[in-house]
């Protein structure tokens, strides 16, 4: 049974009866791509966001990419840089309460060795936060993997990270045309055999006004967001980018 | 009011919700820790206090904030002012040093056999009386019993002060709801917003 289509176009390539694979010329163990594994309309909450805040437009964006990758048979995110985020922020808020609590309980001058060691504790995690934030995290909001067993196990990783190119300030009239922009990169490794033998490493990198995706409400148009990321990301799986 | 923030806050699952509450919690956890170490630096209990009575006018008006250190080694003179707090009374007072007694008390560590001065370290080993600039006597009746004051009931001499900031501070005191609500307004505020 052909999948349901939503608003817009079909794409030109016929859809198999069986309904998860791409009926292109690769070779038919290929992985699905984003695009392939529609979204029925019922399953969309309405994202209305502050058109006027560019964080906002952002992070709606983030949060659906996320949403829409991590759907069943695609990617499975990965939340290790959140992962130690969290760890190391909860570790330092730790500290910190015990700290406070020992200086609070035990007078001012034998409490002193324990507050150093507490400070020094506390900086050190905070350093490492922050240092681990801008250099092994920077701009990246999704890690997915992805295993599929066709002929032989097929491992897919792909990283995307994301960022706001700002208007440039020569003209400042507000548009739809001159609007702040979401820009992508994507990386994409396909290996086998347990990530020995590389098959694919690809780069794809994009970018779209917010006005593309939001309207003057908010409202944000999540079929035609996901359909240029799912055009983006099996870009990066083909290796057109490359 | 806040169904569409719950709305979202379900649909970005349980780490989010960590990452919120991580947000404010280590707002607090910096204020804390930069006050700790303030109070490291400054060899003080208590780095900033705010002037609650009128005694120390026309220098200190009530309601104004002062910056402490303490000094561990170095001597203080008539005419510092300082905060202290007897034991068993629970208000630091700011008031100035009116006479300072060095007791030179044998202190018998390794360094005293290179510098024979050693052991009459002034720092622990002084005895102080204080009164208020705008008061009439000495402040023998705060001490409790005690003739002097010792170096281990100062908690510091003032090296700075602004005035007028600390009636926050004493707002805060005398309302208590507005503290909750403060801090109430803050957690609000870090759950909802995002980075």
């Amino acid at each position: 049974m052909p999948p349901k289509k939503s608003t817009k176009a079909l794409s030109p390539e016929p859809v198999p009866a069986s309904g998860s694979r791409r009926g292109s010329s690769a070779s038919p163990d290929k992985p699905p791509g984003p695009l392939s594994i529609v979204v029925t309309p019922e399953e969309r909450d309405v994202i209305k966001v502050n058109n006027a805040s560019v964080t906002d437009l952002k992070n709606a964006c983030d949060d659906a990419l996320k949403r829409y990758l991590s759907r069943p048979n695609l990617f499975k995110q990965i939340h290790l840089h959140t992962d130690v985020r969290l760890a190391l922020g909860w570790a330092g808020v730790i500290v910190a309460g015990a700290t406070g609590l020992y200086g609070w309980k035990v007078d001012f001058e034998q409490s002193k060795p324990g507050v150093w060691a507490g400070f020094i504790l506390y900086v050190i995690l905070t350093t490492l936060q922050t240092l681990y934030a801008y250099f092994v995290e920077g701009d990246i909001i999704f890690v997915g993997r992805r295993k599929t067993f066709s002929k032989r196990i097929i491992t897919e990783r792909v990283t995307i990270s994301s960022r706001t190119i700002p208007v440039s300030s020569s003209s400042s009239q507000p548009s739809p045309a001159n609007a702040p922009s979401y820009s992508l990169n994507i990386t994409y490794l396909q290996s086998t055999s347990g990530g020995k033998s590389l098959l694919a490493k690809n780069r794809a990198q994009g970018s779209m006004e917010y006005s593309a995706f939001f309207d003057e409400k908010g409202l944000m148009v999540q079929e035609l967001f996901e359909r240029w990321i799912g055009e983006l990301v099996e870009g990066a799986m083909e290796g057109k980018g490359a | 009011m806040f169904s569409e923030e719950l709305k979202t806050l379900r649909r970005l699952g349980f780490r989010h919700l960590l990452l919120q509450i991580l947000n404010f919690a280590s707002v607090i956890a910096s204020g804390l820790m930069l006050w700790k170490g303030l109070g490291l630096f400054f060899n003080t209990e208590s780095p900033i206090v705010v002037v609650l009575s009128g005694s120390m006018e026309p220098a200190f008006y009530r309601g104004d904030l002062l910056f402490l250190s303490n000094p561990p080694n170095e001597r203080y003179h008539t005419g510092d002012i300082t905060v202290y707090k007897i034991p068993g009374a629970e208000i630091p007072i700011v008031h100035r040093v009116l006479e300072t007694h060095d007791i030179l008390v044998s202190n018998a560590t390794a360094k005293s056999r290179k510098d024979p001065f050693a052991k009459y370290l002034p720092g622990p080993n002084q005895l102080l009386l204080t009164k208020g600039d705008n008061n009439h006597v000495d402040d023998i009746e705060l001490y409790q019993g005690l003739d002097f004051l010792e170096r281990r009931h100062i908690i510091g001499k003032v090296r700075g002060f602004l005035p007028y900031i600390g009636y926050v501070t004493i707002a805060m005191n005398d309302f208590p709801q507005l503290k909750y609500a403060a801090l109430g307004g803050l957690g609000l505020l870090a759950l909802i917003q995002r980075e």
